[in-house]
């Protein structure tokens, strides 16, 4: 039930008076992309996960990724992906990136776990885009959870990609919006990955509603 | 004013008995352990050891070192076995074991060398070390210290400390366990002539001269005892007096850092195997620790009940003392081996490696702890797979998807991110693994419509085809059109025509 007209207004003026107080940029992750680090406000948030939900078949994320661990690279820092379905292809060489290969949804939150306690990768990339929404759906809740506790523990930062979102473990979601036309196959692709529109759906601790509760 | 000369000797009492029950009581408290029976019980496996229990070494049939237990309870080097326990029941009888004594020989001049350059092999068990160009003055802290590390290795020693190695080697032997002397000492004064090792001749004149120790020797005139009893007798003297001027045969102890034990017992599980290879890693740093170096590499060599060896070299990413992280290489490894039969012996060797300098530029960042990580990598491989994970690497081909998987180096760290590329065009692809087979309508040879089981639907609009092939010459050539789609409904994907069947390789996203 999407909640009533007096509590967003509430909301709204909690958040003008008490103005939330952004983070120290060193806890701050930034990418180098610039539709990802503006609205997250500098980058990804360390120790937290923050999920990018990709509903299109084609909407980019697979760009983003890319362009992600490019700018990383540049940046002298490690990557690891865990790749949920065996899906990355790698297009360049990335002396600094650990790819994981897995078959499952199981498989992957196991690897990203051991990463995320080996605490030697900056930044770890779970993507589980292409992996089928049934088989996420048997994650159960504590599993995320203990995901993020441990990102927490060991205050590491992890990207996280799916199709659809996936609630409460995240302290931020965001979803790309736009599908790819074949007209894109053109286009640079960092000009692909920085015109994705990028929206928040859910974001901790702040007065904007979910995407779901608008509809 | 020069500096006096100072010697110390590291007297270890009947050395290679102390190595023979070193031997055995390793191998026994693996089978107490195995046994589950209580470690510091009274238990009949558990060797009794030690200067309280009457222990013996027994060579071709003829007791060879005893200790003072043994001593004291009437059992002499020389007798036999019968003899001994004949004499004392108690007497713990132990067999020589030459390798072990090499190797704590080893142990033991590594742990000298830490504290001088210049020193010697005297003899099984001692080590003679010229203290010259040491600063402090008082010796008895760095004498505990390495008195403290040959315990940790089970062995007790003493040290003596003296104007020349002789008369350190004699105040090694009465310390307890440290002495320093002088020549004027009344200790070695009262000392008795045997003590020097003269010649049996020499040893009988002076006898019959009424001289017993080495204090009537030095009230002698130098020149009228060196006129009677020639050269040996002036060196004799000398040497009693505390003037010998013996010269050291210096060496550099190996580096190389070697345990093996034959287990009493065959070992059929994990935990007892890793308990005394945690014990001999132990002794092992330690010894790197003494020559001021890292443990880069582990070579473990298994030996199996049915005489087969199992050896493996392990390499430690970051070179090390600390004996948590190798502990954890060598246990992670143990954990993925099956054996054809049980362990009855192994032999354990670390290779050391100076301590790396390493500076990062400005902005690169290495692994906090990259010993740590290659751990977590060889889980993560028994987890998905050897060969899925890793840095990725393209092949040099044209064929699609030729991607192999390398190892992380173990200066990993150390690279540096690919330089500039070109701008890439298009969207990047998400590849299927193995790809989805599909059927497609063609209108004028363009595919029009496609069915497959996830991807349906009218195409809009298509670029291609783009065709490409190679290896030829090989059984395995390729031969393929690819063609990039747009389904009406939304979504890119790449078709591929290959061997006459359709299939969808990757989307777009």
């Amino acid at each position: 039930m999407p909640p009533s007209g007096k509590i967003i207004e509430l909301r709204q003026v909690l958040a003008e008076r008490f103005p939330r107080e952004l983070p120290p940029p060193s806890s701050l992750l930034a990418t180098g992309i610039d539709c990802l680090d503006r609205p997250l406000e500098g980058g990804l948030r360390r120790g937290s996960i923050t999920q990018l939900v990709a509903p299109l078949p084609s909407s980019g994320s697979a760009s983003l990724l890319h362009e992600l661990i490019e700018s990383m690279q540049a940046a002298s820092q490690f990557v690891a992906l865990i790749d949920g379905k065996n899906s990355f292809e790698l297009i360049d060489p990335a002396n600094l990136l650990l790819w994981i290969r897995c078959d499952n949804v199981s498989q992957a939150i196991r690897a990203a776990d051991l990463i995320i306690r080996d605490g030697n990768i900056v930044l770890s990339i779970l993507d589980l885009k292409q992996n089928e929404a049934r088989e996420l759906r048997k994650v159960p809740a504590t599993a995320w959870y203990r995901l993020q506790r441990v990102t927490a523990e060991f205050e590491t930062t992890l990207l996280l990609i799916t199709s659809y979102y996936i609630s409460g473990s995240s302290i931020a979601a965001l979803q790309i919006n736009n599908p790819l036309r074949i007209t894109d196959f053109t286009e640079l692709s960092s000009t692909i990955s920085q015109s994705r529109l990028i929206d928040f759906i859910y974001r901790k601790n702040h007065h904007v509603e979910p995407q779901y509760a608008q509809a | 004013m020069p500096k006096p000369k100072l010697f110390a000797v590291v007297h270890t009492p009947y050395f290679r008995l102390q190595c023979a029950q070193q031997k055995l009581l390793n191998a026994e408290i693996e089978s107490n352990r195995q046994t589950n029976l209580p470690f510091f019980g009274e238990s009949k496996t558990v060797p009794k050891t030690g200067d309280k229990i009457p222990s013996a070494l027994l060579n071709d049939a003829e007791i060879i070192e005893i200790n003072p237990a043994a001593d004291a309870g009437g059992v002499s080097i020389g007798i036999t076995p019968s003899l001994a326990l004949a004499r004392a029941p108690e007497l713990q009888i132990y067999s020589s074991v030459a390798e072990q004594e090499e190797q704590q020989q080893e142990a033991l001049l590594q742990l000298c060398y830490r504290y001088s350059p210049f020193i010697e092999n005297t003899s099984p068990g001692v080590c003679t070390l010229d203290l010259r160009g040491r600063k402090d003055q008082h010796q008895e802290w760095w004498t505990r210290e390495l008195l403290t590390q040959w315990r940790i290795l089970g062995f007790t020693a003493q040290i003596g400390i003296g104007p020349n190695p002789e008369l350190a080697e004699q105040a090694a032997k009465f310390a307890n366990p440290y002495l320093e002397v002088n020549a004027n000492s009344q200790l070695l004064r009262s000392l008795p002539l045997e003590s020097l090792q003269p010649s049996h001749e020499l040893l009988d004149i002076l006898h019959n001269w009424g001289i017993r120790t080495l204090g009537e020797l030095i009230r002698l005139p130098r020149e009228d005892f060196g006129v009677r009893l020639g050269l040996e007798g002036l060196a004799l003297w000398d040497r009693a007096s505390g003037r010998s001027t013996k010269v050291l045969h210096h060496m550099q102890p190996p580096e190389t850092f070697r345990e093996s034990i034959d287990l009493e017992q065959r070992l059929e599980t994990l935990e007892p195997l890793l308990f005394v290879l945690r014990r001999s890693l132990e002794h092992l740093t330690l010894r790197v620790e003494a020559v001021y170096r890292l443990v880069a590499e582990i070579r473990l060599l298994l030996l199996l009940d049915n005489e087969e060896t199992l050896e493996r070299t392990l390499q430690i990413p970051a070179p090390t003392r600390d004996v948590a992280v190798l502990f954890r290489v060598l246990a992670q490894y143990l954990e993925t081996v099956q054996t054809t039969a049980p362990v009855v012996g192994f032999a354990l060797e670390v290779f050391a490696s100076n301590p790396g300098k390493h500076q990062f530029n400005l902005f690169q960042s290495g692994l906090k702890d990259p010993n740590r990580f290659f751990n977590t990598l060889a889980r993560l491989a028994a987890l998905v797979g050897n060969n899925r994970v890793g840095i990725p690497e393209k092949i040099a081909t044209h064929r699609p998807d030729s991607v192999r998987m390398q190892w992380p180096a173990f200066d990993w760290m150390d690279k540096t991110p690919t330089s500039t590329k070109p701008p890439r065009i298009g969207p990047a692809l998400r590849r299927y693994r193995p790809p989805i087979p599909a059927t497609v309508e063609l209108i004028s040879g363009k595919p029009a419509k496609i069915q497959s089981q996830s991807v349906n639907g009218e195409i809009n609009k298509l670029a291609g085809p783009w065709r490409s092939s190679g290896d030829w010459w090989h059984t395995d050539r390729w031969d393929i059109q690819e063609w990039d789609i747009e389904l009406a409904q939304g979504g890119l994907y790449r078709l591929t025509l290959s061997a006459g069947s359709w299939s969808i390789t990757g989307g777009y996203d």
